[in-house]
């Protein structure tokens, strides 16, 4: 099953993911009108300052087990096996915010939506655009990034495919390993390089 | 494997699923003194505030027990338990014998044994039908009296005063909700409350209460006479131990149990807020009698007593409020000992107003309280629970919150 994956060593920090998810929950679906409408539409991806002091793509990871499902007092939150995807039922929601306080990413927000009963405050978060991925469309905000800090893909593969990146980089060709009495040193010196490496390849 | 579950809280109800979810075979018994399905017990102020209904509060199907051939066994107050016999007894019934025993009887409201308390319209808030009596002709109420600033105390205040009922409330210390915040926080949610009609009379109580069969007038501690037609008693709770054999079941406060869940005697566990466990902030046994605690201690019981060793690192008190436009969460320890080498950080903007207070030790988050701007706040609850030493980065996070 396809995933949002997020690649935060790629996120240049634009923000258009933002705007396309808003977009993408809108009424109009078209960034103009979009805002103009009330409520007006909101992102459910945050983009915060990571560790590599750049942007950080923050949604839902969708857990399995999930915090929120679990904390959440009325049972609203929810989740849809076939997409993976742990949602929220705007007409359940209390709006207590407990989720808030179970969520270890602090990815939920607490607004009007045009997808509540109207004049309504409640829980809203990434909902992985099941509505578009039921229509054939990947998630609005993998189809704006440009730089590939968000695909879609299983995460089965996406793990493999890091795995072999950081191989090469750790040892792009076979590595000889000097015979005598500084075997230890030049491994070292190997090692060192490949941390080079990687650290300035993120 | 014969389980039994007493009580059908949210600790029971959890524990039963998980057991069932590794044990398709086993034989589940779970006994409930209140007659009513799984129901979300913190909603109930919610219809006090007239926000929902009755029906609103169920927490599982209707068909719940039977989708998980599970003997419920409602109405059955589980007297005694034999723990030589591994049976518990149930008052002219047969012995149930069990394998597998979990406590989850959660917590009964302390009541106050003053003149006047068994005067009818005098009401302890725990379950639903107390609020359901309470509901009762509350189109007549003209003015209620609420003892006790704790969490229960101020949601039965809130309640009423969201019905346009005129509300007295009298507590102990400065400031409402004295376990969960500090005295800036407290003083923040006092003067909204107070801004929006409530009465506080702080460091009094009521010492007796007169009327014919109803309550009509509460006598204070300072000697004045308050006119009142609704009592709520908001005093806390006490974990519900009256029947356990305590030469046999270590109980302190609550039912002692190590990091399985179980008690004393191998075999039988406990679970919610009857249990009292380790707090993974104060490190020594204590109860944090809140949902998701009594959630995560039932399911920690449920895969224990099915046989699969898991251990559960201790409960961390928390709590997340909205009070009219302020919204507060805190968690952990608030107000730490002075001068024990603890770090406090705290900041205000009374304009917006914003107020944050996080108290560490060794860099180690150890609890926190968020005025307003709370959406993140599950982030610094998960760095409590990790009890690492802040790194600089997420020193930087403290600030800029
Ligand atoms: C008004 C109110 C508001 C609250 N708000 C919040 C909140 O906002 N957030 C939060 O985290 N927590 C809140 N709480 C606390 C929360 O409801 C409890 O922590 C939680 O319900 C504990 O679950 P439990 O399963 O341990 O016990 P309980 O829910 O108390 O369930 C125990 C059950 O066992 C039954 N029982 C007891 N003795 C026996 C016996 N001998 N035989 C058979 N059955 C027995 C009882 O009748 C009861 O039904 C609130 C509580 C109240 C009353
Ligand atoms: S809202 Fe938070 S806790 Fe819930 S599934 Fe998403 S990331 Fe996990
Ligand atoms: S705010 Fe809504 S979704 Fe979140 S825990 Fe409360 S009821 Fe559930």
């Amino acid at each position: 099953m396809k995933q949002v994956v997020v690649h935060p060593e790629k996120c240049v920090g634009c923000m258009q993911c933002m705007t396309a998810c808003a977009t993408a929950h809108s009424v109009s679906l078209s960034l103009f009108s979009a805002t103009q409408e009330k409520p007006l539409p909101k992102p459910r991806i945050h983009i915060g300052a990571s560790l590599y002091g750049r942007g950080f793509p923050n949604r839902c990871r969708h857990c399995d087990p999930a915090p929120c499902l679990l904390a959440c007092l009325p049972g609203a939150i929810y989740r849809k096996p076939a997409t993976a995807t742990v949602l929220i039922n705007p007409d359940l929601c209390i709006n207590c915010a407990s989720c808030a306080m179970a969520c270890p990413f602090g990815v939920i927000r607490y607004h009007e939506d045009n997808w509540a009963p109207p004049g309504k405050t409640v829980a809203i978060k990434c909902d992985n655009c099941i509505s578009r991925q039921a229509v054939g469309l990947v998630p609005a905000c993998v189809e704006m990034c440009k730089s590939g800090a968000l695909t879609f893909e299983p995460v089965a593969e996406a793990q493999n495919r890091k795995t072999r990146e950081i191989t090469q980089t750790i040892w792009p060709e076979p590595v000889t390993v000097a015979t005598g009495k500084f075997d230890g040193f030049e491994l070292l010196q190997a090692i060192k390089k490949s941390q080079h490496n990687l650290a300035t390849a993120c | 494997m014969n389980h039994v579950i007493i009580g059908n809280g949210i600790a029971g109800i959890q524990a039963a699923e998980t057991i069932r979810y590794l044990d398709p075979t086993a034989f589940i018994t779970l006994f409930a003194a209140e007659s009513h399905p799984p129901y979300c017990r913190p909603m109930i102020s919610l219809m006090l505030e007239g926000r929902i209904s009755s029906d609103r509060l169920a927490i599982r199907n209707p068909h719940f027990y039977d989708d998980l051939q599970i003997r419920s066994i409602a109405g059955a107050y589980v007297t005694s338990i034999d723990v030589d016999a591994h049976a518990v007894t149930i008052d002219d019934h047969e012995p149930i014998f069990f394998d597998r025993l979990l406590i989850a009887t959660g917590a009964d409201p302390r009541t106050m044994k003053i003149p006047g308390h068994a005067l009818n319209n005098i009401f302890p808030m725990r379950t639903v039908s107390h609020v359901e009596n309470m509901l009762t002709d509350i189109s007549t109420a003209r003015h209620a009296l609420v003892l006790g600033g704790g969490l229960v105390g101020f949601k039965a205040a809130y309640g009423l005063m969201r019905r346009n009922i005129p509300v007295t409330m009298l507590i102990r210390s400065e400031y409402p909700l004295s376990m969960q915040v500090d005295d800036i926080a407290g003083g923040m949610i006092l003067d909204r409350l107070k801004a929006n009609g409530l009465t506080v009379r702080t460091g009094i109580d009521a010492l007796a209460f007169e009327g014919d069969s109803r309550v009509r007038e509460a006598h204070l501690s300072d000697g004045s006479v308050l006119a009142c037609d609704r009592v709520i008693v908001g005093k806390g709770v006490q974990p519900a131990v009256g029947f356990i054999p305590k030469d046999r079941i270590p109980v302190d406060l609550g039912v002692l149990v190590n990091t399985n869940m179980e008690t004393g005697i191998p075999g039988i566990y406990a679970a919610g807020d009857v249990a009292e466990c380790i707090d993974r902030v104060r490190q020594c046994p204590w109860i944090n009698a809140i949902w998701p605690e009594a959630a995560m201690q039932g399911r920690v019981a449920g895969m224990n007593m099915a046989g699969r060793t898991v251990s559960y690192p201790g409960s961390l008190g928390r709590n997340v409020i909205r009070i009219f436009d302020l919204d507060v969460m805190t968690a952990g320890l608030i107000n730490p000992e002075p001068d024990d080498g603890y770090q406090i950080y705290s900041r205000i903007e009374p304009r917006l107003p914003v107020y944050r207070k996080f108290v560490l030790k060794d860099n180690r988050l150890l609890g926190f309280i968020l005025i307003n701007r709370i959406e993140t706040g599950g982030r610094l609850v998960s760095l409590i629970q990790r009890q690492f030493p802040l790194s600089a980065s997420e020193m930087g996070i403290l600030k800029t919150l």
